[in-house]
């Protein structure tokens, strides 16, 4: 349940539609279900299994599960370090991104957005909440910052109680709550016709058209298949190292293959299903073609903000139906946080031997100033950076060698028998082939056109304006000075288990 | 929408919905391979 609360989350309600838009809408479902297919399954199975392997060797986090799994090697626990500096990074945007939702449940319950009746306005309220301008909305960032803290506490006290005693209890609430609602909203959204009647090609056939409407043309273009295995990645939260952190809790006789699956289908129903016919359909009817793609480039998780409470207010009981949904969304975001959180925590309580309450408050030092630099910083395009390395490109890396390891350092038989022990279902055998030579195979192949096509441009920052090249050039610096201090830790760490295995 | 689109969201729904009713099948009707 902690698995399926960590993949159901703002990825499938909010980053999904972006991508979607971002990425020439039908082009991008075709990228995104070969991506599914060929990576995302497969890898669920891998980060389960390599995970359940290092819990076995005491060993939560990936350096650790690395190590075991390639014992002779001295530096595959470096490559691990992804596996915690990833969810880090994440983690460091999503928390306020989180409070953005608990804000809109709020403003739906006050009807505080009340008087934005068109995009143009509900984008304003947006940016003037993000604290991006200073408008009749807001003249300050203080409600901003005021829920950015509610949400960074109860995420540390959901994190404090642990899995079996915060986690878990919040997902049996949470997670039948949000699909339900999702439900009423899709039907809602696939009733609505043609809104304005002076524009009926904005209607929700069209919507969908946008959405599954394949266009072959875009498919050349290496951007558009980093962003669909990125998004996989990231709503399934494979190859980022939270799965491996909770399979590390499982017994050797605790099935992985159908736990696996089964959170894979979840997260793809609410993913593709619910939420593609909800945000995409919706933003479609209110604001047309051009505005989905204008809405979504202003922001990697904009679309729904200024979509969702558009469409509240044409639904009876648009208060409460607003405070339900934004509610739920929070919810379902904080179960993804937490899980976002464990590596780095359970890496500290591993290998450096310290309490769970310990780690977390190390933990909740840590991150909170990191925060704070986004959510000051967001008009800089740091989240969009932040989501780009951390979101994207170091899943697919990580990704990359977890499944090189799995499939050929650690062998491909062996791995196939360490998947099925316990196991509840037997794993289609063509899969074992897919796990050994496609997956990696793709993802290097994404990486190296990825590599060929955009490298120069993105570490030029030639698509990032002018005013923002000081403060994306100090993220990344930020990015490699924590990279290079979780390295050191793993050093440290190493040193202090060599040293106690000595004496 | 075009027929092709159609028929590309009839077949990705399609494939999701069996994929979850194999899950919900196989967790409630619980059997370990070994």
């Amino acid at each position: 349940m902690a698995v399926a609360g960590s993949a159901v989350g703002l990825g499938n309600f909010l980053r999904f539609p972006v991508q979607v838009a971002r990425n020439g809408g039908g082009a991008f479902m075709i990228p995104y279900f070969v991506a599914l297919l060929l990576v995302g399954i497969p890898l669920m199975w891998v980060e389960w299994t390599i995970g359940r392997y290092g819990g076995g060797f005491e060993h939560s986090t990936a350096p650790g599960a690395f190590h075991s799994m390639w014992q002779k090697n001295r530096f595959i626990k470096y490559f691990g370090v992804i596996g915690i500096f990833g969810p880090l990074v994440i983690m460091i945007y999503y928390t306020y991104i989180e409070s953005w939702t608990l804000a809109y449940s709020w403003f739906s319950l006050t009807q505080r957005y009340g008087s934005a009746l068109d995009q143009e306005a509900m984008q304003s309220f947006l940016r003037g909440f993000q604290g991006l301008e200073k408008n009749e909305f807001f003249s300050s960032m203080a409600p901003a910052y005021i829920f950015f803290l509610i949400t960074f506490i109860v995420n540390i006290s959901v994190l404090y109680k642990g899995i079996k005693g915060g986690i878990e209890k919040f997902c049996k609430v949470a997670m039948p709550l949000l699909l339900f609602f999702a439900v009423i909203l899709a039907v809602r959204v696939l009733t609505l016709g043609a809104v304005d009647p002076s524009v009926p090609e904005n209607n929700v056939i069209n919507g969908l058209g946008y959405m599954w409407n394949p266009d072959l043309s875009l498919l050349r273009e290496g951007r558009v298949w980093l962003a669909a295995t990125g998004q996989i990645f990231f709503t399934l939260s494979v190859g980022i190292g939270s799965i491996l952190t909770y399979a590390s809790y499982l017994k050797k006789g605790d099935d992985v293959a159908l736990s696996g699956l089964s959170a894979v289908s979840m997260n793809e129903f609410s993913e593709v299903i619910l939420a593609g016919s909800i945000v995409i359909p919706a933003t479609f009817v209110f604001f047309g073609a051009h505005a989905v793609g204008a809405i979504a480039d202003s922001g990697a998780f904009n679309l729904a903000f200024v979509t969702m409470p558009l469409i509240f207010q044409e639904m009876p009981l648009s208060r409460f139906m607003g405070f339900l949904w934004f509610g739920l969304l929070f919810l379902a975001g904080v179960t993804s946080s937490v899980s976002l959180a464990q590596p780095a925590i359970a890496f500290l309580e591993d290998e450096f031997d310290i309490t769970r309450e310990k780690a977390v408050k190390i933990f909740a030092a840590v991150t909170f100033l990191l925060c704070n630099a986004v959510i000051f910083f967001l008009r800089f395009g740091v989240v969009d950076e932040l989501d780009f390395w951390g979101g994207t490109f170091c899943l697919v890396l990580f990704a990359a060698v977890e499944v090189i390891l799995f499939g050929w350092v650690f062998g491909i038989d062996r791995a196939w028998e360490e998947v099925h022990h316990g196991a509840d279902m037997r794993i289609p055998r063509i899969y074992k082939y897919i796990i050994k030579y496609v997956t990696p195979a793709f993802l290097l192949i994404v990486l190296g056109v990825w590599f060929f096509q955009e490298w120069i441009p993105i570490i030029g920052m030639e698509t990032v304006p002018a005013a923002n090249r000081p403060y994306v050039f100090a993220t990344r610096v930020a990015l490699v000075a924590l990279f290079g201090v979780l390295s050191i830790m793993v050093k440290i760490a190493w040193r202090k288990r060599k040293r106690g295995r000595v004496s | 929408m075009t027929l092709l689109g159609w028929v590309f969201m009839a077949c990705s729904w399609f494939f999701i919905l069996a994929l979850s009713s194999f899950c919900f099948y196989k967790i409630f009707s619980k059997k370990k391979l070994d």
